[in-house]
């Protein structure tokens, strides 16, 4: 074999078994939330949807001190006295020295939801006189409603953005690639979207957590990243083919590109995920989901334009062959 | 090498623009930042209005920005978007009460009668009868061809005229929107039926006067309801610790990455860091010009774009060092450093590209925003890791050789080890190779 790269530090095409059992235990555990997630909610959704995609109001209320669960057994008990029915309430921890230069004094946001509160309703009203009964000063500091309407509405919106942008990808990339290149990466791309969105619902399980409209846009920016990614790995194929395809066999061109673009691909990454964490971490705290579903799209997404991807091509490859030599043999 | 000195000067006077544009252009923040509602209406279709039409939406865009204006807070928007529904933004309230308020009633129109008269200034008493019992107003001309304003009442509001004018023939009637005196129009006999006329006096009323009071009349009774269906309201302590919390993020993110090139890359990673600078420079100014509304979904995409504007720095030094370890001399491995990236830089952005045009076009305005940036940061990286990085490179190493492989991150033993791909004569010249 020619000496293409260094030693090589990954082996794709050798342990190809390996890695597809390794993508399966990444996946698998998602798959399975979610699917325990559509059988129990009662909207039957994969994932714990937020008020963008259900209709809902939710209140964010600034409180001067630190609340604990206890206290919003108390605050859930006091709404329902007011006939607010099932609120859902959640404790924001606020960053101590974010407030240095704004001056507020606010330690704690609680926020409230409920469903959709309309012009007529003073629901709004109550749960706010509930929350000055409770604290010192409650500050009101946002309100968000999505009409259930709307709702349904973004929800639709979400799903043609999602396929066009598919669309759009493979397009592109049969353009400029072979289609079972597209093919590849779109497969990836799925790859990750499941991982993004397993891991959400799991967190939905266990955490709560809600996807909002933002959700969506974090996922499609995976998308982006993920393809961009296996991109420049299927370009050094292409490239190397061009060079060695008589000196070497498929696989060993595919084990040596994706050593080649190995440095990079943890790179940019690694780039990618300092700023991402740095928002994570300091950043403003109604954008954290939204940065946590680019975190853990951009990590896996990276893992599956390495090992993935181009396992795949390399496979697919291998079947065309067996074929070939088949319809050669008869 | 001219030409490498004239780009230098024009990236130099493109920092020293957009410098001038950031410190001359106030930045536009969005209402998740400074604070401030924002709200979808829709219009709701009645037994009267079966359907909405673009005129009914003409009118209740008129009558909600009337009330908006009222608030008195400056840059608020009304807006239609799509078929049926109005886009408010109003910044900068402190109770987000109020914002929502002026959506709710619609009988800021009055019609009053005079009251007791003190030192020659009539004191106006209600009536009773209100912008609720109006139907509409038009602009029509009477018989002598001057402006006149045609109201008109549904049922109740028939009836109630036909008394208020009985009862104050031969004396003013004052109309006023929002507590404020529009006209006072003598009565000259009892109206019936449920139709008026307000002419303007002797002197008649100008085009502009008359369909400002038609407006203003139709703008007291929305010509159909408006429901809201959707709200974003952020109070002004909650924007400010978001502004706060996302400078401080991009300050640490922008700094975690230019320490990561410097240490990893070296002499090219301090270029990288340059570069990235600029890019900064260059994207901000754009910001301010086209103007994009920042919103925090925003920031976010711009300090996303600061790790992935490097992406193509990285992927052209670590081609770049691979041609070293070849053994190519400098200048050829900075050339087909860039050359070989390139295919791959470009063909990567357009699937960014593409996602961010649908999100664009798909997506609620804060997706818009994040989708805005994210584009232009791509758009913008494309310059300023290619172009800016490819002249600083030049202008710094020259064509010499490479005398200490330190600069770039490498060993002395790792140069010459590696493969080299053979080229036809048509890429050599491509690439500039001159071995």
């Amino acid at each position: 074999m020619l000496n293409i790269g260094r030693k090589h530090l990954v082996h794709v095409v050798k342990y190809r078994w390996l890695w597809m059992a390794l993508t399966a235990l990444l996946l698998i555990p998602g798959i399975a939330a979610m699917i325990y997630s559509s059988a129990t909610y009662e909207n039957h959704a994969p994932l714990k949807v937020g008020i963008d995609y259900t209709g809902g109001t939710i209140l964010q209320y600034g409180i001067e001190e630190k609340v604990t669960n206890k206290d919003l057994t108390v605050i859930r008990e006091g709404l329902e006295k007011q006939g607010i029915e099932n609120p859902y309430l959640q404790i924001l921890n606020v960053n101590n020295d974010q407030q240095k230069n704004t001056k507020s004094e606010i330690q704690s946001i609680i926020s409230v939801r409920t469903k959709f509160i309309d012009k007529d309703s003073t629901d709004g009203d109550k749960i706010t006189s509930v929350m000055t009964e409770q604290y010192k000063n409650p500050e009101l500091m946002s309100v968000s409603s999505v009409g259930p309407t709307m709702g349904k509405e973004l929800f639709k919106n979400s799903l043609i953005a999602m396929t066009l942008a598919f669309l759009g990808i493979v397009a592109y990339l049969s353009f400029r690639f072979r289609f079972d290149y597209a093919l590849a990466a779109i497969l990836g791309v799925l790859h990750d979207v499941v991982f993004v969105v397993g891991m959400f619902s799991i967190l939905g399980l266990v955490y709560n957590v809600q996807i909002d409209g933002l959700f969506i846009t974090a996922i499609l920016t995976v998308i982006g990243f993920s393809v961009h990614d296996t991109i420049v790995v299927f370009d050094r194929i292409r490239e190397n083919l061009r060079y060695y395809s008589k000196k070497m066999s498929f696989g060993e061109i595919v084990d040596a590109s994706v050593n080649q673009t190995l440095t990079r691909s943890i790179n940019t990454s690694l780039t990618t995920l300092i700023t991402l964490l740095a928002l994570y971490f300091w950043g403003g705290v109604t954008t954290r989901d939204f940065v946590l579903a680019m975190i853990l799209g951009i990590a896996i997404g990276t893992y599956s334009s390495i090992f993935f991807c181009s396992m795949l091509v390399d496979f697919w490859n291998d079947k065309q062959n067996d074929k070939r030599k088949e319809a050669l043999s008869v | 090498m001219k030409n490498k000195i004239i780009m230098f000067w024009v990236i130099v006077a493109i920092v020293i623009t957009s410098i001038a544009v950031i410190l001359l252009k106030p930045t536009k923040l969005g209402l998740d930042l400074v604070g401030g509602s924002r709200l979808v209406l829709e219009a709701q279709t009645t037994d009267q209005v079966k359907e909405i039409t673009q005129e009914d939406m003409s009118h209740l865009q008129f009558a909600i920005e009337q009330r908006v204006n009222k608030l008195g807070v400056a840059e608020t928007l009304v807006q239609q978007v799509g078929d049926k529904r109005l886009l408010v933004e109003i910044p900068a309230v402190t109770d987000l009460k109020e914002a929502k308020a002026f959506i709710g009633e619609t009988a800021q129109l009055e019609f009053k009668k005079p009251g007791k008269t003190e030192k020659g200034i009539v004191s106006w008493e209600s009536t009773g009868l209100t912008g609720k019992d109006l139907s509409k107003a038009q602009l029509t001309t009477d018989s002598s061809g001057q402006w006149v304003v045609s109201l008109e009442f549904n049922a109740e509001g028939a009836k109630k005229f036909a008394e208020l004018t009985e009862s104050l023939v031969g004396q003013q009637m004052a109309i006023f929107f929002d507590g404020d005196l529009q006209s006072a129009p003598v009565i000259r006999e009892a109206i019936y039926g449920g139709n008026a006329q307000i002419s303007g006096g002797d002197s008649g009323f100008a085009y502009d006067e008359a369909q400002r009071m038609v407006d203003l009349l139709n703008a007291g009774a929305l010509p159909v309801p408006a429901e809201i269906v959707e709200e974003n309201t952020v109070g002004p302590t909650l924007g400010a610790d978001s502004v706060a919390a996302s400078k401080k993020a991009a300050i640490i993110g922008l700094g975690a990455v230019m320490i990561f090139m410097l240490l990893f890359y070296r002499v090219p990673g301090l270029i990288a860091d340059i570069a990235l600078i600029i890019y900064s420079l260059i994207l901000f100014a754009l910001f301010k010009t086209i103007p994009v509304t920042l919103t925090l979904a925003g920031i976010a995409g711009f300090i996303l774009s600061i790790g992935m504007a490097v992406d193509a720095n990285i992927l052209i030094f670590e081609r770049t060092k691979e041609e070293l370890r070849a053994g190519r001399n400098l200048f050829t491995a900075i050339n087909s450093g860039f050359d070989r990236a390139f295919t791959s830089i470009f063909d990567s952005n357009m699937t960014t590209i593409i996602t961010c045009v649908i999100l664009y076009l798909l997506g609620t305005s804060v997706v818009k925003g994040f989708a805005l940036t994210l584009a232009l940061g791509v758009v913008v990286s494309m310059f300023s890791a290619i172009t800016v990085t490819k002249n600083f490179m030049h202008l710094i190493f020259g064509t010499g050789e490479l005398k200490h492989p330190g600069l770039f991150g490498l060993k002395k033993e790792e140069i010459g080890e590696s493969y080299r791909a053979e080229e036809t004569k048509r890429e050599k010249a491509r690439f500039g190779i001159l071995d």
